[in-house]
């Protein structure tokens, strides 16, 4: 047995070793502290840092002043504070390790452009507390010295470890930024050399001209000084004249290089319109061919542009009269933009606490492996496969060898103007509405992410939410979106421009994020619809066939399943969900009757029956929609459910339900509940609905009853007056209703017309306005006619009408005692609370031995028994508590034998139950 | 010294380090900046042997001395050591360098410690970034020390050079792949059991989270030690599998400080001696499982560990500043105590506290038919389920202390509300917030210097 560490040393020291210091001992500043300030406050490890938040700066080494900061991103001088730009520039511009020769090379008699590769530091000022990723990169100047201007691209933050975790990431960030500014910089660059081509040609011209004259006019064997300073211009303008020409060459080679940086990015291009051109002169014939080549078909247009060459003077500017150009000019418009635009990505989806950054990349990566059960309570992951291959492995800094490196999905670089009617090296027409509108597009996309901003930093923000969070409003926040959207919103606008240089080569190992997401989506198709058709082809006719082909095709069904499956979902073993079903119907209806007669719980589990379920009808949602209303969205309940329930007794038809088409309203809270209007419910609006969700949970005792209806799948009503507080308490309530759908499907937030059996199908949730009219009393005999099947929440009488909910699982989430202050946390809460309850649903469903006869003697019955004891003695819950499981169960086997088309949500089991509701109050 | 010759450039020293297998490791320098003669290297490390890739003595200099470019500017506090990272594709390589300051010939110098690999190298060494970085850090400390009193500080940086070039060495033929296939684990087994004994797989499990997913499996059976090594790394993120190493088969590896977990053979006496000094570096407690006898043992928790580790390595560089001569290195396998400082030998402690969050796990896992996916669903459910605990915890503290502003007080409020009331269960979500907020459990479970058993008495009265 090994001891308990030593008490007494540890006591000892604070009592003597400290109080009497040994003269002998260590200074401090060889030792280490022995309480750390992270120890005291592991929140304040980046606090003494002079600057609010990360940023971007771009410096330049500028020949004429030396490092100075340019630009920072965000452009807030409150983000950078007191701390010194200037001086910070000096430490990371003084590490650059590019040593980019220009000049004369030995042998050539002409200037000679180095391509050099980026390079990157990481380096850190641990009295300023800053840190920094610095990406060197160097553009092309024909006025600067050697024809090269330094730069670099920092990302600062107060926190190292950031930095380094996310090292893989924030590298390939920067290196399509700096691409993108490499590649307009070259553009412009070439458009300098042909104007001082054009320019020289035309002195060469003028001077030729001059000379000629003079020496007609003089004598023949006679040269004046004039005249031989004529000759010496002109040879000094020949000179140059090849030496630009040379300069064109060589950058028009740029692609010809050797890439010497393995991790190296490439701009993409995704037109192919620049490589149609036509009737294009290139200014080289050496061969360069491929990508060289069709820049110099770029070239050849340029040259014939409209430019009017210029005499140049003998003097030359001496340097520092000179004014250099600014790192706009320095870079064609539309690639300078693009470049600003992907450091501004860059700088929103890393901001916020690392931590949070961590755990969101975590947490999505980990649901991308439960794809199965994701629909129960989690946000919808989309496609945003870029997160896994582009955000999530460089974090976890891993696995970036350099296939995984060509893996990652960078945001598209589809840069430039159209310039196929217009002259290419034209600016792009502002009286021109085409590219006016496109750039517009682009920049009021950018405010709008601006405004609209979701990113991981959200919920760091939040800790500092206390007051607004007190104040309790809840207002609709539809502006959300996600990652993925605004890059594929960004990517589409982007993608209306075409090329512009030909230098923007396809990659085939990068795939861009359209085709990523596009492919990803017709892959779940493909899935869905195999899946699908399985089941459909599987319906069985009789539920003894069931059970025989079952029994019959058992192994069959798993191999040939596993492998239709393949890659497009998890491969799981069907026939445990199969058999279960099978067994359910099998268990159930007799069983449905008997508990009909017997007036006990019945869950149904007849989903399979129906034909199709009304949603699956509608038309795909786009995934991303943000802020479409409800009159676009058939999900949100105004549609005709056109398919037969389950349960006999509320068998209805598609008339029944017409009266409940002008149900919704239009009131003027819309605006205070996300759901039921189509749009997709975003995780801020989630986390927001968690603050209503504490309250709700805080103020009524009866908190839990609700919540177990509601994941039990009984249909909840909550009536009241106050839409607002009504559309409220449904947003809060909703988390907790299992398979909403992505947009919300089966939660009706206002309806302010009498509902129908059939509504508490497609409904689990629902707002009900209370009028004094007769509309009202209709609705109120609709509420008393159809208590049996649902449970009422009375918003205005803060009573709670629903059977009794003797369990403990979901104790843990509405304790009204909580000491759980805020709403976001609570959602936190919730989040892991409502993650284990699809983990045990997961299980129960996919545990073969519970849902199979061990032996052919075996009878349903002793399968449900077998089922109902795992439930109680293995998972510990009593018979509420087990209703939980089984509606979660029932809807995962749903989902998975017959995922709903598109986007739609699965359909829900319909159960009702006879126990005798009970009235709670406050 | 009139003479108006230049001063006579250093010689740099170089030496060859013999290192079994593969090193990814091209050269590793020492550089400090010469008031006269500006930067320069004194001493090149490389491994003997053939690399990936040719880097001459000159362009290991010119890396080297590009190394403490703009320090002149360095303004940090005495006895900082800043990190610089360089991936520099124009010369394939990447280099990380330590700069510290250092007395040389009496004068004070900028100094720079640097690991320089080829560029291509560079996905295998990020996850193992913080690891080398640490290492280093502490032998520049002692070799601070040691340039103060004069003494060259060469003799010991190589205490800790050489078996970084081992350490990747060994990392380079023996890491844990990121995808870990669930076959090649204890969870593919038809049934608990099957493998290792359902307490025993149980316990490891739990102890092995308890300890932030830091583990040393030992054993006599290669095959049986990797199994649970991949069994335990099911439960780590990709990066820290990256950090985690199998076995080998024919002779073990020794102990490296900072790996998450590592498989280690017992010699043929049956027993593997563990390095004290180095186990209690590890950046985290350290469970250790034996498969031999079925033994879980776990080092105290976080706070309790770093306070140890602080408290020993303030005694190590005292000792070290004691010592009168060069020679006189003191060995990394001695025990450094004084008169007031003990250090308890017995760090390896029974698991104590029980869990119910593995234990359901590893019960029900083994429901699910293996083969398929399910194990590894249900398997990211878990993981799920504990890192939102996670953060929710970390959630609550903040709200509850105003971001560390006030002490946290409410820990039996914690429990009661984030459903953690069992020990073991607390000491899980615990160890995964450690490690997304460094210092959480000091900060949580007040002053240092009590044991686990006192804390809680302490806060159980709150």
């Amino acid at each position: 047995m090994i001891g308990s560490p030593d008490v007494v040393a540890f006591t000892k020291e604070d009592e003597f070793g400290q109080n009497n210091p040994d003269p002998w001992s260590i200074p401090e500043e060889f030792s280490i502290p022995l309480h750390p300030l992270a120890d005291s406050n592991p929140w304040a490890k980046t606090s003494y840092a002079k600057f609010t938040k990360d940023f971007i700066l771009i410096s330049e080494f500028s020949e004429q002043v030396g490092p100075q900061p340019l630009l920072t991103i965000p452009d807030d001088p409150k983000v950078c504070g007191t701390f010194d730009l200037n001086y910070f520039s000096l430490r990371i511009m003084s590490v650059d390790y590019q040593a980019s020769f220009v000049g004369h090379p030995p042998g050539s008699g002409y200037p000679r452009l180095s391509f050099v590769e980026d390079s990157r530091v990481v380096l850190g000022d641990s009295k300023e507390g800053a840190f920094a990723y610095i990406h060197h990169l160097t553009l092309y100047d024909l006025e600067a010295r050697g024809f090269v201007r330094p730069f670099c691209m920092a990302y600062v933050s107060a926190d190292e470890r950031k930095i380094m975790l996310q090292f893989q990431e924030l590298s390939l960030r920067f290196s399509q930024a700096s691409e993108c500014l490499k590649a307009g910089n070259r553009r412009a660059f070439a458009k300098e050399l042909q104007r001082k081509l054009q320019d020289l040609e035309y002195t060469h011209s003028v001077l030729q001209r001059e000379e000629g004259l003079q020496r007609e006019a003089g004598p023949q064997c006679m040269y004046s000084a004039h005249a031989v300073e004529k000759a010496n211009e002109l040879a000094n303008v020949e000179k140059s004249i090849y030496e630009h020409r040379d300069l064109l060459r060589q950058i028009s080679c740029y692609h010809c290089r050797p890439r010497r940086d393995p991790h190296a990015v490439t701009c993409q291009n995704y037109t192919d319109k620049g490589r149609k051109r036509e009737d294009v002169q290139s200014p080289t014939d050496d061969g360069g061919g491929g990508k060289g080549a069709e820049e110099d078909e770029d070239e050849g247009i340029k040259r014939r542009s409209s430019y009017t060459p210029q005499l140049i003077k003998a003097r030359s500017a001496k340097c520092f009269d000179k004014r250099l150009k600014t790192l706009q000019e320095l870079c064609d418009e539309p690639f300078y933009e693009a470049t600003m635009e992907l450091l501004k990505e860059t700088e929103r989806s890393f901001r916020g606490d690392l931590c949070y950054l961590h755990t969101r990349r975590m947490d999505k990566a980990l649901r991308r492996r439960q794809r199965i059960t994701n629909f129960l309570f989690e946000e919808d992951l989309g496609d945003e496969d870029e997160d896994e291959g582009g955000m999530l492995r460089p974090f976890c800094a891993v696995n970036h060898d350099l296939d995984n490196y060509t893996i990652l999905n960078p945001p598209p670089i589809v840069l430039g103007p159209e310039p196929v009617e217009l002259d290419p090296l034209e600016p792009p027409d502002p009286l021109d509405p085409a590219s006016e509108t496109s750039h517009t597009q682009e920049s009021e996309l950018v405010l709008e992410e601006g405004n609209l901003d979701s990113s991981p930093s959200d919920q760091t923000l939040e800790t500092q939410e206390s007051s607004e969070e007190t104040k309790g409003s809840f207002s609709s926040d539809k502006s959300g979106t996600g990652l993925a959207e605004k890059q594929q919103s960004l990517a589409s606008v982007r993608s209306e421009l075409p090329d512009p240089d030909s230098d923007l080569t396809p990659d085939a190992d990068h795939n861009t994020d359209l085709e990523r997401e596009s492919s990803s989506e017709d892959m779940d198709i493909t899935a869905g619809e195999d899946e699908g058709d399985n089941g459909g082809d599987q319906t069985p006719v009789s539920l003894l066939e069931v059970v025989s082909e079952l029994e019959a095709s058992m192994e069959d069904d798993c191999e040939r399943r596993s492998g239709i499956e393949s890659d497009l979902l998890v491969p799981i073993d069907t026939a445990c969900c199969m058999a279960q079903e099978g067994f359910l119907y099998e268990a159930s209806a007799p069983e449905a009757a008997s508990h009909l007669d017997q007036s006990s719980h019945h869950q149904s589990s007849q989903t399979l029956v129906v034909n199709q379920e009304p949603q699956s009808l509608l038309p795909l949602q786009n995934d991303y929609a943000v802020g479409s209303l409800c009159s676009e969205s058939p999900a949100a309940g105004l549609e005709l459910p056109v398919g037969l329930l389950g349960d006999a007794v509320s068998r209805t038809t598609a008339e029944d339900g017409s009266d409940c088409t002008m149900s919704a309203s239009t009131g003027s809270d819309r605006a205070a509940s996300p759901l039921g209007y189509g749009g997709v419910v975003t995780l801020r609006q989630r986390k927001r609905a968690g603050h209503v969700a504490l309250r709700f949970v805080r103020q009524y005792p009866f908190a839990i009853q609700a919540l177990w209806c509601l994941l039990s799948g009984r249909t909840l009503v909550v009536l009241g007056a106050d839409e607002g507080r009504v559309r409220r308490l449904v947003a809060a309530l909703a988390l907790f209703v299992p398979g909403p759908g992505k947009c919300g499907e089966r939660v009706q937030a206002w309806l302010s017309c009498p509902f129908t059996l059939t509504d508490l199908k497609r409904w689990k949730l629902i707002g009900l306005q209370r009028v004094a009219s007769p509309v009202g009393s209709s609705m109120l005999y609709s509420l008393s006619r159809y208590s049996r099947y649902i449970s009422i929440l009375d918003a205005d009488q803060k009573t709670l009408r629903c059977p009794p909910y003797r369990g403990q699982l979901l104790a843990n989430i509405a304790d009204h005692r909580t000491y759980i202050r805020r709403g976001s946390t609570y959602f936190l809460h919730v989040q892991s609370t409502l993650c284990r309850l699809a983990a045990k649903a997961f299980l129960f469903t996919f545990t073969h031995h519970l849902h199979l006869p061990v032996s052919s003697t075996e009878g349903p019955e002793v399968v449900e028994g077998r089922r109902r004891c795992f439930l109680q003695e293995q998972l510990g819950l009593g018979e509420e508590d087990s209703q939980i499981l089984l509606y979660l169960s029932q809807l995962v086997t749903q989902q998975y034998l017959q995922p709903p088309a598109g986007n739609s949500a699965v359909a829900p089991c319909f159960s009702f139950n006879y126990t005798t509701s009970v009235l709670y109050k406050i | 010294m009139s003479s108006g010759c230049p001063p006579q450039s250093p010689a740099v020293a170089k030496c060859e380090v013999a290192v079994e297998g593969e090193c990814p490791l091209l050269a590793a320098t020492f550089a400090y900046w010469d008031n006269i003669l500006g930067p320069r290297v004194r001493h090149i490390w490389a491994p003997k042997g053939d690399q990936l890739m040719f880097l001459s003595d000159g362009e290991v200099t010119f890396l080297a001395n590009h190394t403490l470019n703009g320090e002149i500017l360095r303004s940090a506090e005495c006895g900082a050591v800043d990190v610089k990272f360089f991936v520099l594709a124009e010369k394939g390589v990447i280099i990380v360098s330590l700069i510290f300051d250092g007395e040389l010939k009496g004068d004070k110098n900028t100094c720079a410690l640097s690991i320089i690999l080829p560029q291509t190298e560079l996905a295998f060494y990020l996850p193992l970034h913080t690891i080398c970085v640490e290492r280093l850090k502490h032998v520049i400390r002692k070799g601070r020390i040691w340039m103060q009193k004069g003494y060259n500080i060469i003799s010991v940086l190589s205490l800790e050079i050489v078996p970084i070039m081992e350490l990747l060495a060994s990392m380079k033929s023996h890491s844990v792949s990121e995808d870990i296939d669930i076959r090649d684990t204890v969870l593919h087994d038809d049934d608990i059991g099957d493998s290792c004994h359902e307490d025993f797989l149980h316990k490891a499990v739990s102890s092995h989270l308890q300890t932030c997913g830091c583990s040393i499996v030992v054993g006599s059976n290669p095959e049986k030690v990797n199994k649970i090594v991949r069994t335990l790394c099911l439960f780590l993120t990709p990066a820290e599998r990256k950090c985690s190493r199998l076995c080998r088969a024919d002779s073990s590896f020794t102990y490296d400080t900072g790996l998450f977990v590592q498989g280690l053979l017992k010699d043929s006496t049956g027993s593997f001696v563990l390095p004290f000094r180095q186990v209690l570096y590890s950046p985290y407690p350290t469970t250790h499982i034996d498969v031999d006898i079925n033994t879980v043992k776990q080092m105290p928790p976080c706070h309790e560990h770093m306070y140890n580790q602080r408290r020993y390595m303030r005694s190590e560089l005292n000792t070290l500043w004691k010592t009168d001569s060069e020679e006189d290195i003191p060995p990394d396998t001695v025990i450094h105590t004084d008169e007031t400082f003990t250090p308890d030998l017995n760090i390896f402690q029974d698991v104590m506290h029980n869990d119910t969050l593995v234990k359901s796990f590893i019960d029900e896992v083994f429901m699910l038919k293996p083969g398929l996916s399910l194990r590894s669903t249900y398997l990211a459910q878990f993981l799920l389920l504990l890192h939102r605990k996670a953060l929710t915890l970390l959630k609550y503290i903040e709200d509850e202390t105003q971001k560390g502003k006030k002490p946290f007080r409410s820990l039996r409020s914690l429990k009661t509300d984030l459903d953690l009331t069992v020990e073991g269960d607390l000491n899980i979500v615990m160890a995964f917030a450690e490690k997304l907020r460094a210092g959480l459990h000091s900060f949580v479970f007040g002053k240092p210097f009590y044991t686990s058993m006192q804390e809680r008495d302490v806060l159980m009265t709150l």
